[in-house]
């Protein structure tokens, strides 16, 4: 029996996607917005002159890196609230996973920039009396956050496409959308090709906007 | 307004400055010459705390800065510095480069400080660059912005970090005229400097540094024309022959 494309299948999908696609955008944007403060917070406290202070961000660093999400997903959803016992709805769960997950890789990419800029920034800043932490708000911080944008971006199109895996804990969005429509009509060519065309929609748009925003900030000075 | 005694500075092992004594008055202008790696910078940078010294005693205006109960950020802004690499934030306008330090760290109101700002930069020679971003100035536009910078804090001394050698030889001048103003005007200066010229003319007293000792200090007319460490002469022996 010879594959035949339904055209209509696939157009007929995307309308049904609509409350997963929603549902996706809700938790990437609500996890990184929590991820870019947190991995600012990490970025800066491995930067800090207390060697404890630095470990801590270390060890957050490392755990997050080095295990999959699949697992940090499925411990805080199903783990953690049998040790503490607060159930917390899938998508509060998807939220602190994306946030938790992307902070630790966020926490670098800010180290690095920050590291990046020339000490000599530091010292103009110290020599007119600024204090550590008026020297990174006014002088540094300004100068890395437009060192960051480029990989920030990249960033935000890997934890956009790993809110899929969210589907494991039962979070309705575009993906486990996706296999239910299929469940349904088993027609898994058309739909997860529709559901791959709108994650490319979403990633091509962070992209062309993160592109757009570094050419801002570039004609309108750094 | 500057008293350092006996300081020393070592980077691991390496000592860089043995053991200075240097006082300088207010009102004064102080020009440290010397080889490269002499230690000449490090006893400036030392003086507003940006190398913490290993041993030994600074005073600025009266404030101990090894001691733990003074708050280094009031004296640094008393103590202006100039950089060689000027450090301008290229993040902000020329106005704004001016103006930070006198609302954040003096709490000026903003009105205040742009009015004092465009005063300092009419000052220096450049208040029609007030919207400009650094990237559009030369080397020698940006280090008169500097100037003006660390002049906003209305500090009672400036540290000049060999302001010119990073300039291409046409812009030195416009640098020099700026510093020799605030010199006539009565600014405490410390300057390292590889400008024979100016530290003849403009100095009240020529410091010559090499490994990390003061080997000579005096009066500039006597200094140059009549130096009397070996080290000193071969030293202006070798930058006067080249002229």
């Amino acid at each position: 029996m010879a594959f035949v494309f339904e055209t209509s299948v696939f157009w007929d999908t995307f309308p049904m996607l609509m409350r997963g696609l929603k549902l996706t955008v809700q938790i990437a944007v609500g996890g990184l917005f929590f991820g870019f403060i947190l991995g600012s917070l990490a970025g800066l406290m491995k930067l800090a002159r207390s060697l404890v202070v630095r470990k801590l961000a270390g060890v957050y660093v490392e755990a997050i890196r080095g295990t999959p999400m699949l697992v940090q997903a499925m411990f805080l959803y199903y783990g953690v609230p049998m040790a503490v016992g607060v159930r917390i709805s899938p998508i509060t769960a998807g939220i602190i996973i994306i946030a938790v997950n992307s902070g630790a890789y966020i926490a670098e990419i800010v180290r690095g920039a920050v590291q990046s800029i020339n000490p000599g920034q530091v010292e103009a800043g110290r020599s007119i009396g600024l204090t550590r932490t008026q020297t990174m708000l006014y002088v540094v911080w300004p100068q890395a956050l437009k060192r960051m944008i480029p990989p920030l971006g990249n960033q935000f199109i890997i934890s956009l496409k790993d809110t899929s895996l969210l589907m494991v804990i039962g979070v309705g969005e575009l993906m486990r959308t996706g296999q239910e429509i299929t469940s349904v009509n088993f027609r898994a060519f058309e739909v997860y090709l529709a559901v791959a065309c709108v994650y490319l929609v979403m990633t091509l748009s962070i992209a062309q906007g993160m592109k757009m925003l570094e050419k801002k900030l570039n004609t309108s000075r750094r | 307004m500057i008293n350092i005694k006996n300081l020393h500075k070592n980077f691991g092992d390496l000592k860089v400055i043995k053991g200075i004594d240097l006082h300088v008055k207010s009102g004064e202008v102080v020009c440290i010459i010397g080889p490269s790696g002499s230690g000449k910078s490090t006893v400036l940078r030392c003086i507003n705390k940006l190398e913490v010294p290993s041993s030994g005693s600074i005073a600025v205006d009266g404030h101990d800065i090894m001691d733990k109960q003074t708050n280094i950020n009031e004296v640094r802004a008393e103590a202006g510095m100039v950089f060689q690499q000027f450090n301008l934030f290229p993040h902000m306008s020329i106005l704004e480069n001016v103006t930070l330090g006198p609302i954040k760290v003096r709490n000026m109101s903003k009105t205040d400080a742009d009015e004092l700002g465009v005063k300092l930069l009419e000052k220096v020679g450049l208040k029609d660059k007030a919207e400009n971003y650094p990237d559009q100035l030369s080397g020698g536009q940006k280090q008169r912005v500097a100037i003006a910078r660390s002049l906003a804090l209305q500090p009672k001394v400036i540290l000049f970090d060999e302001p010119t050698s990073a300039l291409d030889p046409e812009l030195v001048g416009e640098v020099l005229d700026v510093m020799q103003k605030l010199a006539k005007e009565g600014m405490t200066m410390v300057v390292v400097t590889h400008e024979m010229g100016f530290a003849k003319e403009v100095a009240d007293r020529v410091i010559f540094i090499d490994e990390g000792v003061i080997q000579e200090e005096g009066a500039p007319d006597n200094f140059f024309s009549n130096p009397k460490n070996p080290r000193l002469k071969d030293f202006l022996g070798k930058v006067v022959s080249h002229l």
